[in-house]
């Protein structure tokens, strides 16, 4: 379970969010939605600290932290919140240097500390889950777009992770290509993985999502179940922003 | 060209060859490892270190760029001796000419390893890697292979550089021409016998240099 209270972080004097709270119960996919610059990728980041955010408090499973501006967090808790959280990023992101299977091979070797055969056998069940067991040789130059972020995808859940976050996997590649990405995503959500998926497809969210955020300015705007939040918004605001979104 | 020339030439050839691979090769090969070396570290504490081994890294980047090697080779082995610290002509090239490929050598290292993207640091990072972990496993390699034609030019200059070595008395390449000129009185045969041996070297380099660049370009991400 993910839980997110009163999460505040500015770049500068820019505030990029602004207060969000949301708790994410175990098995379940939340979408964020929202128009760009609304802080999504941000959120997202602040999730597995990639960005600290300022103020505010960030529990996952037992790790849990508290902001204050400036304060220093310990290196350990940082490093076991990554390890309990998988992200995959909107340009894939791979190792170039290795192929497909070293890239998911690599963080249960360095960091894990798995023994090589066994990580390969993990390794290798990972990417027949997203359909690439015959390219695990493959260095990523060598595999479609698609391929890289289903590659992307086994690299993130290698460490068995209580959570995985998507910046808009798909939003780099052709419909044809992302249509692969989001069946393994979908597939993946009917398991009872826990997900954070940032989102511009409609249709993909309302088949996936338990739970919608629509943020703007940095704030969560509109939130509930697909349904009510496509077909009902209550806010204005939401309702323009989706208007926009389904022409 | 006489007769005594042409013999003077071929005399010569396999002498002054020879002080190439006993010498020149090897003091080139032996400065450009300890040099790399050092080019990591430097590169590496510039970079991440504990700000005081940062400006150590900073003046010693700073000194050697700033100065001609020359004047550096001198110091160490006709200067350093007056404080008691006297070393054969060998090490004393060893040491200056390390000195100069860590230098800047550190500077092509420093410019690889920011030229890899930030999302790979962010990868690495949200897998839970610590920042060494990171560099060692996923930084550096990228950076290794950005840096191998910047290094590769280095490493041709660093052999013609070791002529320089002949004002403090080492027997390699330049100085063997400079002994023979000296009992034969033909400095424009000798010296351009020699240029044109480095210019073999510099030649094989180039293309073991490209040979080993279109290895490396199979590899990296188009
Ligand atoms: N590292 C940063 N430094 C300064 N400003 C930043 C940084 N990252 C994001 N911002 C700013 O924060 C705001 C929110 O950015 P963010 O990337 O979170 O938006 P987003 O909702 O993901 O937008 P998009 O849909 O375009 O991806 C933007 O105005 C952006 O310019
Ligand atoms: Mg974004």
């Amino acid at each position: 379970m993910i839980r997110v209270r009163g999460i505040r972080k500015a770049f500068g004097k820019q505030q990029v969010l602004r207060g969000v709270d949301f708790t994410l119960p175990a098995g379940q996919v939340l979408v964020i939605i929202g128009p760009s610059g609304s802080g999504k990728t941000t959120l997202l980041r602040c999730l597995n600290l990639l960005e600290v955010p300022d103020h505010g408090t960030l529990e996952l499973g037992n790790v849990s932290f508290a902001f204050t501006p400036g304060a220093k967090l310990r290196p350990q808790d940082v490093l076991s919140l990554r390890k309990r959280t998988g992200m995959v990023f909107q340009s894939f992101n791979l190792f170039p240097h290795m192929t497909a299977l070293g890239n998911v091979i690599e963080a249960q070797v360095t960091v894990q500390k798995k023994r090589k055969s066994e990580a390969e056998e993990t390794a290798r069940l990972l990417l027949g889950k997203v359909g690439l067991a015959d390219r695990a040789d493959y260095y990523p130059h060598k595999l479609s777009g698609g391929q890289q972020q289903r590659v992307a995808i086994a690299r993130a859940m290698a460490l068995e992770p209580e959570v995985l976050l998507f910046d808009e996997p798909t939003s780099a590649l052709d419909p044809e290509l992302a249509g692969e990405v989001l069946k393994v995503m979908k597939q993946l959500a009917a398991e009872g993985l826990t997900m954070v998926i940032v989102t511009h497809l409609m249709k993909f969210a309302e088949e996936v999502a338990d739970h919608v955020l629509l943020m703007d300015e940095g704030l969560i705007v509109e939130e509930g179940p697909p349904h009510e939040v496509f077909r009902n918004p209550k806010s204005s605001r939401a309702a323009q922003f989706l208007s926009v979104l389904t022409d | 060209m006489s007769d005594r020339q042409i013999q003077i030439v071929t005399d010569s050839f396999w002498p002054l060859l020879k002080a190439g691979v006993l010498y020149t090769i090897p003091l080139s090969l032996i400065t450009f490892a300890l040099g790399l070396l050092l080019a990591i570290v430097t590169a590496l504490a510039r970079m991440y270190a504990w700000a005081p081994l940062r400006w150590v890294a900073g003046f010693y980047v700073w000194i050697i760029r700033g100065t001609p090697l020359l004047v550096q080779l001198f110091i160490i082995f006709f200067g350093l001796p007056m404080v008691g610290l006297t070393l054969d002509a060998y090490p004393s090239a060893i040491i200056g000419f390390s000195l100069s490929v860590g230098a800047y050598g550190s500077e092509i290292v420093r410019a690889a390893i920011v030229s890899i993207q930030k999302g790979q640091w962010e990868a690495a990072y949200s897998l839970g890697m610590t920042r060494v972990q990171a560099l060692r496993r996923i930084i550096l390699p990228q950076a290794a292979r950005v840096s191998v034609p910047p290094l590769g030019n280095s490493f041709i200059g660093l052999v013609k550089d070791t002529s320089l070595a002949a004002v403090i008395t080492f027997a390699e390449m330049f100085r063997r021409a400079q002994q023979i000129v000296a009992t034969t009185y033909e400095p424009l045969l000798l010296y351009c016998e020699v240029a044109v041996i480095y210019l073999l070297f510099s030649t094989v380099l180039s293309v073991l240099q490209n040979v080993s660049e279109r290895y490396l370009e199979r590899y990296s991400a188009s």
